[in-house]
């Protein structure tokens, strides 16, 4: 990640996020499943996905979806900036081996109380197919705060 | 409910109610393990020094982890037979709708979790709907979700959903 820090002043509507660009194999969707206690078969087993299911592999968890998402706007805000809110849905299955990429774009920046307040659109995506659309707001260091 | 419909009368009587609590603990090990399996190596999540730089008294737990701090544990003979628990979701089970994924989630994130914290969430049934997609009927189930530590400090508030197809 860029240990630089992004400061609030420096962000306008319309710029866009560093994008992530993941390609998932079955070890990760292991060790994922087995970090948040997730049995599903549909992430493990390709014989149940196939045929219990009906898909043609199986498929990326829709929390580590969501998780390479957020970790896309947590790398380019800082360890000063904070995510504030954060909204995905899952719109698309991924299957094991798909190139996905995550990324976003600002919408909107606001002071609150004297907080720096940036609006994101963000979403996970296949070549040209949303998988997973979604937005966030993020607080972000004005120039001259102390951390 | 009409014959037709996908949710039967038990679970369309739970709209409103808890559908689960649960007690935790963040716990560094656990929220490392889960941010090597997103490959994210924010160093506030472990690095001490680089997160008291950042105005932390220690490393914190990602945001998206909290979720699982709260996680139990199930007996294999209780879990399903597609593997999955149900154990978060209240045990909520659409016999004509079996095929679940999750659907979103929307989360507002007051402060963060530091190492044993203790974690309690409370999860409330918001609402179950039919739906008519593009892929077909399908079932909405919406929880709204509140984290709070030992201090009884709003961590966190989600709305979460799943969706089950026949």
């Amino acid at each position: 990640m860029n240990r630089k820090q992004i400061f609030y002043e420096d962000v306008h509507p319309g710029d866009p996020l560093p994008a992530l660009t993941v390609t998932t194999d079955e070890r990760q969707l292991f060790f994922f499943s087995a970090a948040t206690y997730n049995g599903h078969r549909i992430h493990y087993d390709k014989d149940w996905a196939r045929s219990a299911e009906g898909y043609d592999d199986v498929i990326v968890q829709g929390p580590l979806q969501a998780a390479l998402l957020a970790r896309a706007v947590t790398d380019w805000i800082g360890g000063r900036g904070r995510l504030v809110e954060y909204s995905v849905q899952n719109r698309a299955i991924a299957l094991v081996g798909e190139q996905l990429i995550f990324g976003g774009s600002v919408t909107g920046k606001r002071l609150v109380d004297n907080v720096g307040l940036i609006d994101l659109e963000i979403a996970g995506r296949r070549d040209d197919t949303v998988l997973m659309p979604g937005t966030a707001t993020v607080a972000l260091p004005l120039r001259g705060d102390q951390p | 409910m009409s014959e037709q419909s996908l949710i039967d009368a038990e679970s369309a009587a739970r709209v409103g109610t808890v559908a689960a609590t649960a007690t935790g603990e963040a716990n560094r090990r656990d929220w490392q393990r889960w941010a090597a399996a997103v490959g994210d190596h924010n160093p506030l999540w472990f690095d001490p020094e680089y997160a008291r730089a950042q105005g932390y008294r220690d490393i914190i737990c990602p945001p998206l982890f909290l979720q699982y701090a709260i996680l139990g544990v199930t007996a294999l003979n209780e879990v399903r037979p597609d593997g999955s628990s149900g154990a978060v979701s209240g045990s909520l089970a659409f016999p004509r709708a079996p095929r679940r994924m999750a659907g979103g989630e929307s989360t507002t994130f007051h402060r963060p979790a530091y190492h044993h914290d203790k974690i309690d969430m409370v999860r409330t049934i918001e609402s179950i709907v039919e739906k008519h997609g593009r892929s077909g009927t399908f079932v909405l189930v919406t929880w709204r979700t509140v984290y709070r530590n030992q201090q009884r400090q709003l961590l966190a508030e989600a709305t979460t959903s799943m969706i089950a197809r026949p």
